[in-house]
């Protein structure tokens, strides 16, 4: 039982391995949990706001020696999952700083990755039977 | 594409679709928490816009 007497869900998989596969692709948590709308919605913002980041010169960043802010945003950018890996192979986001989209650009890569991150916690409510939808 | 207030309001539109279904369940619900959401981030940030607007930027 979870706390409060809540009823945990039956996961598909053991919650650490469906929290890694919510986390590397953006909706998977949800869609195997069988929130099949809510995983779609969910996919198709992350990659929006993700593709929208990188078409607008932003940056994937990356921990920065004497910035410790870089680190945090190093964590947001981390929650792309799979998204992040694929952009560095293909050299994607290292930005363009005079480009006039860059902030935007950047801003748009930070939304993705922490929306993502905050699906790990839904996934994880879901799951644990704090949330019954 | 460079327009600021184009690239705010999908911004805007994102997040708040994002939160109207991490939230809200029933459908009339989202409606209006998305409606609310939506507003709040872009007028917020053209209310802000025009606070910063008096002060320099050096």
């Amino acid at each position: 039982m979870a706390d409060g007497g809540r009823k945990p869900r039956q996961a598909p998989l053991p919650l650490t391995a469906l929290l890694i596969a919510a986390w590397l692709v953006p909706g998977l948590g949800h869609l195997l949990l069988r929130r099949r709308a809510r995983a779609a919605v969910f996919a198709a913002v992350i990659v929006t706001a993700f593709v929208v980041g990188l078409l607008l010169d932003g940056e994937l960043i990356t921990p920065k020696a004497g910035d410790p802010l870089s680190l945090l945003a190093f964590v947001a950018i981390l929650g792309n999952g799979a998204l992040f890996f694929a952009a560095r192979l293909l050299d994607l986001g290292q930005g363009v700083v005079t480009s006039p989209a860059f902030e935007y650009g950047k801003t748009f890569l930070l939304t993705s990755g922490m929306m993502n991150l905050l699906l790990l916690l839904d996934v994880h409510d879901i799951v644990s039977g704090r949330k019954d939808w | 594409m460079l327009d600021h207030l184009a690239l705010m309001s999908l911004d805007a539109l994102l997040i708040a679709v994002f939160f109207t279904f991490l939230w809200k369940r029933d459908r009339s619900e989202r409606l209006r928490y998305f409606l609310k959401v939506f507003a709040a981030l872009l007028l917020g940030a053209i209310a802000l816009g025009w606070l910063m607007y008096p002060f320099p930027r050096g």
